[in-house]
């Protein structure tokens, strides 16, 4: 009996959230690999500690399944995914489930290149993610958009509600800040 | 001045593009799928016309309907129609004080089968045949 997986990954987004919507899991399953990488990415640089990422991703996932009867394409379905996953971070960090203090030496101790450049990057990736913590929401949620995951304006203002002019003052606001932080 | 702020800016996307790679990396995708499915089996309602009520919800629902048949038995032993026959146990005692309709009623009633619960030395002339009591109808209209 041939495996589901080689069909469900060549449809597309919309047709695997039909399919998971008339029950298909494997369709689930198949969103979930195609897009949990980039959601841990964008949870990792807004702050989430390495430790939590695993279950963030899990909880967002679950959440936007529970809730994609209301996804109604205004922007790619990662890019909803990442919205979510901003969300998920925020009620976690309310709960007191997520610690205040960024952890920095991950990446220090990347393997691989000259050790003191991985240190300096290292550092310097982790006062970028403390400086993105001290940026608004939507300061910080923009930057990563566009950023972090490549996103153009438009889409980033139609997951976030807001105008394409917006998101690009959001986005220079943020870059101004994160500079006088870091530099 | 402007160069160098492009290069900063510069900088900082190439810093944000490699934001969260490690954590990326380090997830395991498949696993991450599999508990997600499963997180979500376990929170999918059950498909209509199957019989997966909470098993609380059944006791509820068989309490109730006992409920109901209960207070409708009382209700039905309180308030019901009086049968037939206790009008001829009650006209027994003293057929001379009813009145024709009355009479022709109980005679009606004689028509039909007596209830158990009425014993046949309590009903007074029930050992009266129908033309008997037509009879005595008759006298009593005059």
């Amino acid at each position: 009996m041939p495996s589901a997986e080689p069909v469900a990954a060549r449809q597309t987004d919309a047709a695997l959230i039909a399919a998971w919507q008339r029950g298909d899991e494997q369709a689930a399953a198949e969103l979930v690999r195609r897009h949990a990488r980039a959601l841990a990415r964008f949870l990792a640089g807004a702050g989430a500690p390495e430790a939590d990422v695993d279950d963030l991703v899990q909880e967002t996932l679950v959440r936007a399944f529970r809730a994609v009867g209301k996804f109604r394409g205004q922007c790619q379905f990662r890019t909803w995914l990442l919205t979510i996953g901003g969300n998920v971070l925020k009620d976690a960090a309310r709960r007191g489930k997520r610690a205040q203090v960024v952890p920095l030496g991950e990446d220090v101790r990347a393997t691989g290149g000259d050790p003191h450049e991985h240190t300096v990057a290292g550092e310097t990736e982790g006062r970028l993610v403390e400086g993105l913590m001290r940026l608004p929401r939507m300061q910080r949620d923009v930057f990563l958009l566009r950023a972090q995951q490549g996103l153009e304006y438009e889409e980033i203002a139609a997951a976030l509600g807001t105008t394409p002019g917006a998101a690009r003052v959001h986005y220079h606001h943020a870059v101004k800040r994160l500079k006088e932080y870091l530099l | 001045m402007t160069h160098e702020s492009d290069f900063e800016d510069e900088r900082l996307r190439e810093l944000a593009a490699r934001l969260g790679t490690r954590a990326a990396e380090r997830l395991d995708v498949e696993h991450t799928a599999q508990a997600v499915v499963a997180r979500l089996r376990e929170a999918r309602p059950a498909p209509a016309g199957t019989w997966a009520f909470p098993r609380t919800v059944w006791f509820r629902a068989a309490a109730l309907l006992l409920a109901v048949l209960g207070a409708g038995l009382l209700a039905r032993s309180l308030f019901g129609p009086t049968p037939r026959a206790v009008v001829l146990l009650t006209a027994g005692e003293d057929v001379g004080d009813l009145t024709a309709d009355q009479l022709r009623q109980a005679l009606q009633g004689l028509e039909q089968p007596l209830t158990d619960d009425i014993g046949a030395s309590d009903a007074g002339f029930e050992t009266l045949s129908a033309d008997e009591l037509r009879a005595l109808l008759r006298s009593l209209e005059g």
